[in-house]
Order: C-alpha cells, then sequence, then structure tokens
C-alpha cells in the first residue's frame, strides 16, 4: 500500500471534524477512523511534524522548539534546520525498502532533506528564489516552469493588513497544491507527504474574526468567515487530490497540533522581574527585547525565552557562566518555581491554570540542552511574551505583531484505507503513534527507535477487495437490473 | 387552422405517448374515439413511424433526441454486457467511482448530440420532461426531468417490498418479502428496506402499523413523522418521506407509496420502490439541480423513479389490476399536471413531455385482448378488455389539453417510440445455442439445471462461440475482445453467417409458426462511432413471440420454446418493422418513409436552427 499524509498544519479538530460543509473530509471520516490527536510538548511545528514521522518525542530527538539552546551560554537561541533531525523517519524505513518518498513543505526540510525520492523544502526555506530548496536541485526549475515564484510562506504574516496577508496566503496554498497534484500524477511514489503551512498562518492572522469568544472578535466583521473559508478550500483541494488515487492509498488527513483563541499574553519575564528572580540593572523605559536588557545575571535566578510557550531556563552554579543556584538547591528551587507558575492568576486574580513540564518527566530521554522548564501560561491560551518593560504581567499586545490564536494540545486526524479495520471515532491517539500505524498498515516494519503504539496493533486488517463475481456483487448486479419488466 | 408549413415557428410541443400502437389509434380514430388525434391529423397529418432496432424505449427515444441511428448515441438495447466478465449491465447509465475515496459519479450513456443541446447552443430554451437516457440530465438552456434510467433509492430501476403474515412467502422478481408478525391488539413492527450497506444487509426505518380491521384501513407511523399516514384498504397511500442514516454524517432522502391489500385473512401490504426525494436525490434527477424541488413545492409530491409504474407488483400477484390501474393514472395524472404547469409557462423553443403509462399498462393489460393468451389461465374478466381503449382516450384528452397551448407559430408533434403487440411465447436463445453447437456448458450441465438461470453460470467459454444477452442480441466470443474469446476474428464472418442460417426462419414447432423473421448484422444495421458496442448480431421476432424471460440476463433454460405465462403479456420488442409509432403534426409532412431519425431535424428546422452535423433524417414537413 502506498501512504499519502495530507498535512494541515494547525488544523483544530473542532472545525476539520466539526463542520459538516467539508464534504471531502466527510467523506474519509465515514470510510475511514477519526479523532483528535494528542500532540507533543511543546505542540508547536517544529519539531511536532518530525516527532510524527519519527515517532520519537522532542527530548528524543533533542530539538524544544524552532530555537534551541546550542550552550549554557547567555547569547540566546539558534534556529533548527533539517540537519538537526536526522533519527528515522518513515521515509527512512521506506528507503531501506527500496521505496520512495516525496516531502512537500515538512518542518523543516531546508536543507532540502536529501530522500529516495523527492523534497521540497518548507517555510523555513530563507528565499526560494536565491537557494537550493529542492531535492533534487532540477526539481527547482520543472517547479518554476509550472509554476513560476513557488512561495514557501508568507513573509511578514504577522501584519495588520489583513486583506492582502489573505490573498497571500490562498495564493500560496493554491500554488503548493498545484504542486502536490503535478507530482502525484507524474512521479512514482510510495510515501507522499505534504504539509499546508498556510492554514497555521490563516488562524494565526484570522482567529480572532473567527472566533466570537476571542477578546478582540467583533460580530459581523469583514474577515469572519476567512477561517472556515480556508478549511472550505483546504477541503476542496483535498477532494481533487482524493480524485488522483488508487484504491491501493492509505490517506492521513493530519495536523501537528490544534489551534484555540488567544486571551493575552501573559509577561514572563515582567513576571520573573516582579519575583525577584530576575534581576535587572535598570528596569527599560520602553518595551525591550530580552536580549536588549541590561541584566544583573550574578544576582538572577532564572529567565525566559518567550512565544508560545515559554522556556524557563535556571542560572545554574557550575552550568551557566554567572550562575548562582547551587547545583543542591536546583531539584527544589525548580520545584518551587514550577509551583509558583503553576498559581499564576489573570488580571483578576483568577487562577490562569497554568501547565509547567520538567523535561525529564515527559521525555523518554533528554538530548541537548532542554529548557529547565516548559510552561503553557493558562493551557496555552495565553501567549508567552519575553520583552519587559510593559509595567504590567499580562498584556493585549503581543511583541511579535499581532496573533489571534495560539496552538492547541490536540489536532486532528483523519486514516482512511480500505484495508483499515477501524470505521470509528478513535480516543487517545497519540501523535506518535502515527507512524507505527502507517507503517503497519502499509506492511513495513517499524524500527525499534519509534516510540508510539500502532492504532492497528493486534488487528486483522480488513482483506483487500477480491477479484471474480461473489454472491453479494451478483445480487448487487441483479438489483441494478431489477424493475426493468422485461427480465424475469 | 391551416397547416404550419415549413416555416420557422417560435414554439415546438412534442407530446410522447410511449408504446402507443397504430393499429388501435388507427381503428379509434375510425369510431370517432379520438377526436383530439383527428383535429390534429386534419391540421397537418397522421402516419405510422419507423421505430429504431430494436424497438425499445431507450434506443428509440434516444435517436428521437439525437437523429442519429443507435450507432450514433450508443444506447443498443436496455441491457449491454462486460464481455470481460461475461455480465450483463443496465446500458443506460453507469455508476463511475474512481477510488474507495470519492464518491460514485452517475453517467448518461446515452452520447450523440441532443436537440437541446444545438437549441442551447442557439440561444433557444427547452423544456425537457420524462425523455429516457437524460439520466443524470445534462446543462441546457431551459428545464429537464430525468425519465427512464432514474433508479430507486437501491440503484436498480424498482425494487418493491411486500409484507405478509403468510408464512414461507417467497420473493418473485424484483422484491423483497418481509414477513410480519402481528402483535395482540394489531400492531406490527416492521422495517422499510432502504440502500445497501457496503458491507452487507441494508439501512432501514422503522415502521409501526396499526391496523384497524373495522375500519378497513392501517395507520402507519415512521419516526420523524408527526401525523400518522392512513392507509385504506384496495388504495394507494400518499406519499412517506423517510430519511435513511447511511452513515454517521450521513442521511439518505427518499419517498415511499403504500397499497393496503389486505387486512384479513392474511395480512398483506406493499411497498413501493423507494423512490429518490425530489427535494434532496441521491443524484441528480433534473437541470437546474433545484428544478425537481420546484415541481415538488408547486405541484406535490411525484414519482422520480424513471419507470414508475409498479408492474412487478402486478406480476408478482401482490395487488390485482385494479390496483395496477389505479397507481398507473395516479402516474397520468401527475405528468399531466406537471405539462399543464409548464406549458402555462412556455413561450419560446421546445417543450417535450412523455407519457410512460401506455407503454407499462398495454404491457400489463394485452393479453386481455387475447383469449387464447397462455397467460390468462382462469379467464380474464371482461371489463379489464376496455381498459387499453379507455386509456387512448384519456390520453387523447391530454392531447386536447396540449393543443390548447398551440398558436399558429406553434408546431405540435404527438409521437409514439414504438407500437405495441402481443407476448404469447419465449424463444430460449441461449439454448438454442447449445443445441446447435455454438455454446457450451461444463461440466456436462444440461439447459435448466440448477441454478443455471443467469449471469451464464455454466457456461464454459472455452468452448462458445456466440452467447444471447438482452432483448435479442447475440454476441460472438471473438478473440482479444471477450475475456476467453475463441472465435478469431477472421472466422467471425462464418460463425455469423451460420447463426444467420440457422436462426432466420426458425419455426415454434408446437404452433407451427415462423418465430424468427430475420436475423441482422450490427454492420446492416448501424453506423457511427459506438458501432463497436452493438450486439454483433440482432434477432428479429414475429408477432406473438419474443426472447424468452431467462434469455436476458444469460439463462440457458430448458426447452426452446416456452408459453409466457406472466401477465407481462403483451411486448414491443419483435422485428421493428411489424411495430411502428405513430406520428401526429399540426402541419402536413411527408409520411412516406417517416422515420424517427427524422424528428430532430424536423424540431430543429421548425425553429429556425440547422440539424446537428451527424444527424440522419430529414425535416418532414412540406
Amino acid at each position: 500500500m502506498k501512504i499519502l499524509v495530507i498535512g494541515l498544519d494547525c488544523a483544530a479538530p473542532e472545525i476539520l471534524l466539526g463542520d459538516e460543509r467539508l464534504t471531502h473530509i466527510r467523506r474519509l471520516m465515514e470510510i475511514g477512523c477519526y479523532g483528535r490527536l494528542e500532540s507533543v510538548i511543546p505542540p508547536i511545528t517544529v519539531p511536532a511534524w518530525m516527532c510524527l514521522t519519527t515517532s520519537q518525542d522532542p527530548g528524543s530527538l533533542g530539538v524544544y522548539g524552532f530555537r534551541n539552546r546550542s550552550d549554557y551560554s547567555y547569547d540566546g537561541l539558534t534556529i533548527v534546520n533539517a540537519k538537526a533531525i536526522q533519527e528515522l523517519a518513515i521515509w527512512d524505513q521506506l528507503a531501506r525498502e527500496g521505496k520512495k518518498s516525496i516531502l512537500i513543505g515538512v518542518p523543516p526540510s531546508y536543507p532540502p532533506r536529501k530522500v529516495n525520492g523527492l523534497c521540497v523544502g518548507c517555510f523555513m526555506t530563507p528565499n526560494p528564489a536565491t537557494v537550493t530548496f529542492t531535492h533534487p536541485p532540477e526539481l527547482q526549475a520543472e517547479i518554476g516552469r509550472l509554476l513560476g515564484d513557488y512561495p514557501v510562506d508568507v513573509k511578514g504574516f504577522r501584519t495588520n493588513d489583513k486583506a492582502w496577508l489573505k490573498e497571500q496566503i490562498f495564493a500560496m496554498s493554491r500554488k503548493q497544491f498545484q504542486l502536490v497534484k503535478h507530482l502525484l500524477q507524474t512521479r512514482e511514489w510510495d510515501y507522499f507527504h505534504f504539509v499546508d503551512i498556510g492554514l497555521d498562518r490563516v488562524q494565526h492572522g484570522f482567529w480572532q474574526y473567527h472566533d466570537p469568544q476571542h477578546v478582540l472578535y467583533e460580530p459581523g466583521n469583514p474577515y469572519q468567515s476567512v477561517v472556515s473559508d480556508y478549511y472550505l478550500h483546504l477541503d476542496q483541494q483535498v477532494g481533487e487530490i482524493l480524485e488522483l488515487l488508487t484504491d491501493e492509498t492509505i490517506v492521513l488527513v493530519v495536523s501537528d497540533h490544534g489551534a484555540q483563541r488567544l486571551d493575552g499574553g501573559f509577561c514572563v519575564n515582567e513576571w520573573l522581574v516582579r519575583e525577584g528572580l530576575l534581576v535587572l540593572n535598570e528596569y527599560p523605559t520602553a518595551v525591550t527585547p530580552f536580549n536588549q536588557l541590561d541584566i544583573n545575571w550574578e544576582k538572577t535566578k532564572a529567565w525566559s525565552e518567550g512565544g508560545y510557550y515559554a522556556r524557563i531556563f535556571l542560572n545554574v552554579k557550575d552550568r551557566e557562566p554567572n550562575g548562582v543556584v547551587d547545583q543542591a538547591d536546583y531539584e527544589p528551587f525548580r520545584d518551587e518555581l514550577k509551583a509558583r507558575l503553576e498559581a499564576t492568576v489573570d488580571e483578576r486574580g483568577q487562577p490562569l491554570g497554568t501547565l509547567v513540564f520538567k523535561p525529564e518527566e515527559i521525555y523518554r530521554t533528554v538530548r541537548n540542552i532542554a529548557p529547565d522548564l516548559i510552561v503553557h501560561f493558562g493551557g496555552l491560551y495565553w501567549r508567552s511574551i519575553g520583552g519587559v518593560g510593559y509595567g504590567a504581567i499580562h498584556t493585549r499586545e503581543n511583541d511579535t505583531g499581532p496573533d489571534g490564536c495560539n496552538h492547541a494540545q490536540y489536532g486532528g486526524f483523519i486514516l482512511a484505507a480500505i484495508n483499515l479495520p477501524l470505521q470509528a471515532e478513535i480516543r487517545g491517539l497519540r501523535l506518535l503513534d502515527i507512524a507505527p500505524t502507517l507503517l503497519e498498515l502499509a506492511g513495513y516494519d517499524v524500527p525499534g527507535s519509534m516510540q508510539g503504539k500502532s492504532l492497528i496493533a493486534g488487528l486483522a486488517l480488513d482483506a483487500l477487495p477480491a477479484s471474480g463475481l461473489t454472491a453479494a456483487e451478483e445480487e448487487i448486479l441483479r438489483e441494478r437490473l431489477s424493475g426493468l419488466g422485461y427480465i424475469a | 387552422m391551416t397547416g404550419v408549413g415549413a416555416t420557422v415557428m417560435h414554439k415546438v410541443i412534442v407530446i410522447g405517448l410511449d408504446g402507443l400502437e397504430p393499429k388501435i389509434v388507427e381503428a379509434m380514430l375510425k369510431a370517432g374515439e379520438l377526436p383530439n388525434l383527428a383535429r390534429l391529423r386534419a391540421q397537418g397529418g397522421y402516419c405510422r413511424i419507423q421505430t429504431t432496432y430494436p424497438a425499445q424505449t431507450p434506443v428509440a427515444w434516444s435517436t428521437f433526441a439525437t437523429g442519429v441511428n443507435p450507432g450514433g448515441h450508443g444506447i443498443f438495447d436496455f441491457l449491454s454486457r462486460d464481455p470481460q466478465r461475461y455480465l450483463p449491465l443496465l446500458s443506460l447509465s453507469r455508476y463511475e467511482q474512481k477510488n474507495a475515496f470519492v464518491p460514485p459519479k452517475v453517467v448518461n450513456q446515452r452520447r450523440g448530440t441532443p436537440i437541446w443541446e444545438l437549441l442551447t447552443q442557439a440561444g433557444l430554451p427547452s423544456t425537457v420532461l420524462r425523455c429516457p437516457c437524460t439520466y443524470p440530465p445534462e446543462q441546457l438552456q431551459g428545464r429537464m426531468l430525468a425519465g427512464v434510467g432514474v433508479p430507486d433509492l437501491r440503484g436498480g430501476l424498482g425494487t418493491s417490498t411486500f409484507y405478509t403474515s403468510a408464512q414461507g412467502v417467497k420473493a418473485e422478481n424484483s422484491e423483497k418479502v418481509l414477513p410480519v408478525e402481528i402483535r395482540a391488539g394489531g400492531a406490527i413492527t416492521t422495517q422499510l428496506l432502504g440502500p445497501r450497506q457496503p458491507k452487507g444487509g441494508d439501512f432501514t426505518v422503522e415502521l409501526c402499523l396499526q391496523l384497524d380491521l373495522p375500519g378497513q384501513r392501517l395507520l402507519l407511523r415512521a419516526d420523524g413523522r408527526p401525523e400518522p399516514l392512513e392507509i385504506k384498504v384496495g388504495q394507494w397511500s400518499d406519499w412517506l418521506k423517510v430519511k435513511f442514516k447511511v452513515g454517521l454524517f450521513q442521511t439518505v432522502k427518499g419517498m415511499v407509496r403504500f397499497y393496503l391489500h389486505r387486512l384479513a385473512p392474511t395480512f398483506e401490504f406493499y411497498a413501493s420502490p423507494v423512490n429518490f426525494d425530489p427535494a434532496a436525490p441521491l443524484f441528480p434527477i433534473s437541470q437546474p439541480p433545484e428544478y425537481a424541488a420546484e415541481i415538488e413545492a408547486r405541484l406535490g409530491s411525484f414519482y422520480t423513479q424513471g419507470m414508475a409504474e409498479d408492474h412487478d407488483g402486478l406480476i408478482n400477484g401482490r395487488f390485482d389490476e385494479s390496483a395496477y390501474l389505479a397507481q398507473c393514472q395516479l402516474v397520468l395524472q401527475e405528468r399531466a399536471r406537471l405539462m399543464a404547469y409548464e406549458l402555462d409557462r412556455f413561450s419560446q423553443g421546445l417543450f417535450f413531455c412523455l407519457f410512460d403509462t401506455p407503454d407499462r399498462l398495454q404491457h400489463m393489460f394485452w393479453r386481455f385482448g387475447e383469449p387464447d393468451h397462455p397467460a390468462n389461465g382462469k379467464g380474464a374478466p371482461p371489463e379489464l378488455r376496455a381498459t387499453i381503449g379507455e386509456h387512448y382516450r384519456r390520453l387523447d384528452g391530454i392531447v386536447g389539453q396540449a393543443l390548447s397551448y398551440a398558436d399558429d407559430r406553434t408546431l405540435v408533434i404527438v409521437l409514439s417510440d414504438h407500437g405495441m403487440n402481443s407476448f404469447q411465447r419465449g424463444l430460449n436463445l441461449n439454448t438454442w445455442l447449445y443445441d446447435h453447437g455454438f455454446l457450451a456448458l461444463k461440466n456436462g450441465a444440461r439447459p435448466g439445471e440448477a441454478d443455471n438461470d443467469d449471469f451464464f453460470r455454466h457456461v464454459d467459454w472455452d468452448r462458445t462461440r456466440a452467447y444471447a444477452l438482452g432483448l435479442g442480441g447475440l454476441y460472438l466470443n471473438l478473440c482479444s475482445r471477450e475475456a476467453n474469446g475463441i472465435v478469431p476474428p477472421d472466422e467471425a464472418g462464418a460463425v455469423k453467417a451460420n447463426l444467420v442460417k440457422g436462426l432466420t426462419g426458425l419455426r415454434d414447432p408446437q404452433r407451427g409458426q415462423v418465430a424468427v423473421t430475420s436475423v441482422l448484422s450490427r454492420e446492416q444495421l448501424y453506423t457511427g462511432p459506438y458501432l463497436g458496442e452493438a450486439p454483433d448480431l440482432l434477432v428479429n421476432f414475429s408477432p406473438g413471440y419474443r426472447v424468452s424471460w431467462g434469455t436476458p440476463l444469460g439463462g440457458v433454460p430448458a426447452g426452446l420454446f416456452e408459453d409466457n405465462v406472466k401477465k407481462w403479456g403483451g411486448d414491443h420488442v419483435i422485428d421493428p418493422a411489424l411495430v411502428p409509432g405513430v406520428l401526429f403534426m399540426n402541419c402536413p409532412f411527408k409520411a412516406a418513409g417517416a422515420s424517427l431519425p427524422d424528428m430532430a431535424p424536423t424540431i430543429l428546422a421548425a425553429l429556425g436552427v440547422p440539424p446537428g452535423p451527424a444527424m440522419e433524417g430529414e425535416d418532414l414537413r412540406l
């Protein structure tokens, strides 16, 4: 069996599985199984897609987000690239068995992965006009002939020019789907994986216009339907792709994480300052990014990186250059800090419901330099703001530009194949379960490095349709002719 | 009004009367029983019109619509075959499903260019009501409601359900039998059968029946319906709309009509095939798609199924002739209402409306005109002999109604696709082929044995040179065409010649009559791009004869000839030269040699539009 993965970055299961207008998606749900899909911590595009394709958790990959600490200095984080993740992925297992893969926009895929087949770079490609973003490189010229400029992302998607943004995202997605359909039809493949990044961009840009519970939502606003229109667009594209398949294909529509409204920003370093854990030589007069703050490291016990979630780092003696937390105090202090973070409240003093994780407790192994704590403020209804100078803990602003939604812990999936023995809503499936499920369903070996559990483990696969006329087919044939009158 | 002549009209009204028989029409005209048709004849003229080979509804109306012989539109019979699997297929449409992930699409198998397509190109509107082989309807300027070819909700042309308290009742043709148990107080809980489930079984809707013996009626409740449906003994019910939940997210809507045959001593209750709901058809049945819903909103629910008349209910003995007749009247009345509704707003272009009931009624009532008909075992009630004539008079009334919409720039055409004749004896064509060494059976199987009744079950293809399928078609088991073809192309001519020689003039030994008038090759009959899909040979029968019931689906019954004891006692699938249709026009026209392919050029020319390049006939108007 061939495997087709249609990745919808950030697709919210509430919409993907709940909007009855998505007729092609509905049909897949009808013939297969579907449900919410628990993402990894943190539920972020990088590393989530690689967790899905390698069935390894972020700690085992040693990748805790787009940006990671490369050493224990205070010099900030470095951006991950495709080379940082070399663990055995689905396509590697297929290559071992001599099979071909096509990857389009599976993050991170810059520089393009040298797979047995084709790879087209993801949104992390610096500038598709000036760099090589395909493997093999010749593919790039073919894409140029077919589509002209190939957009890998909408640069500057955190903008207030919503009309422009909407047009850019739809145009990008249409071009990418055109490439998908072109390669589906013109190339041999055994594994095909595309990730539409446009959905993530649309939701970050337009969720506040879509969700009545969003603090910025205004009824009747002109962008009210942009998010759901984009899902309709995706459904239409999925429908066109399905037309191109054969029965011997496993189809997975899947998201790496979900989406949910953003209630506000929690200024985590501001909070650490107030708690006396982050000490500044001078409190800034204006909002200032963390890396431009004048920090007194000798007195600082913890600091944080912002983003969709917070990464808290402790300033540990003999680990960081100016560490102050004794190794012996590390665990008690971390526990105390965890408890204090979990007790954070909103502007009105109500508990935020903040989730705090210790890496070694949630990952099978912890490679490279993990944050000391990972924090989901308000269960990710709150973004983490790294800058200081707001004069408050809570803000409706975002330090990196307007944003309407945050990621949610649960994405969604729909899996359909003629040999799939499950036709139902599935509960409890996790992102890491996807790769072993696909490999087992398609009849490949599942590498021992994969941590998830196959959804179909222990189940007998449905038989592929037999050739020849079965009694049931005969009856159908007879009934189709029945009522004619002229025949017995 | 005098004849409208060969000038350009602004309207053409075509009333199709399926299966109207010239001999009956002519006799009734002579007797002054068809005043409106007589008026039409006086305004213009009347003649017998040559039908297609073979004389079958979908073949003939497709030729009417496209102006080409069947080789140009691809409909050669109700049935076609899959040469790879030697299986009969319904030829009118097919369902395409590219893979398991996309829904099936229905594709009309009638090809060629119909009149309304040319009119649309010329900017003229058409209203096309219930023309056979218009499922699914094509886009056109105007409106279209599909006719013969639209299936029921189970995908066939009509599967009914018979509910009975009697034990051991076996399902006959095209029906399901559900035994019911009457609980104390006269309550029955049973099911309406909907679409089939993909992995076996049926989707159903629960029906709760409350019998009322003193009131000679029952009350039916189905979920979602606030008021019970009252059904009286000996009457057809109103439509019941039903919803089948066919998946987690999908419901399929349909509608059904019931006939309560009797409450006691055995309970016998009939449910029609479940028709598509006009407001939410499973596949498109109208153009524009919402047109069917509009008709329903304006005129009430109506039969959407292509073959609306429940002839199998009568054949299977689930109700009697009066019930069948009543149902035919319901169909006729709703069609007449639709015709009037559309003619009220028809001002330009083509109007076409087909009335199917004369064909379906004559099939079932023909035998009453023949005292010696084998199906009249117990003697036919004499009053039933008058039914066909009465029906013709009703149709004449409908023609009169249509004529009232014609002005002096309207061409009016009344047309039947073929006539009707007797069907008393059937020929087991595959058995003849077996007897004469063209068809072999495996493992010593004999005709008529075991399950030899359809699908060529025991045919030994490695030793078979020809097989019969459909209503008179013969196919060679040709190398590189059929899956197990054994006749090399260079021997095909000789095999065909032997078949023609052996079958032409074949006599029915019991009656001493010639049963087969001719056997013609497809090259003699057809030209055009779809010639290759036609049967290799077509067997033409004398009046009174037809292929037997077991032949069309590939049965090899015992014996060569058999009596037709079914109530379906009239038929028209005989030598087409012997079952012409009727043609009336309100302008003088060339009657000599008039043939169905002439109709499209005539209609187009009347509207000032040149015929399509493939059209074979000519403008008949003088």
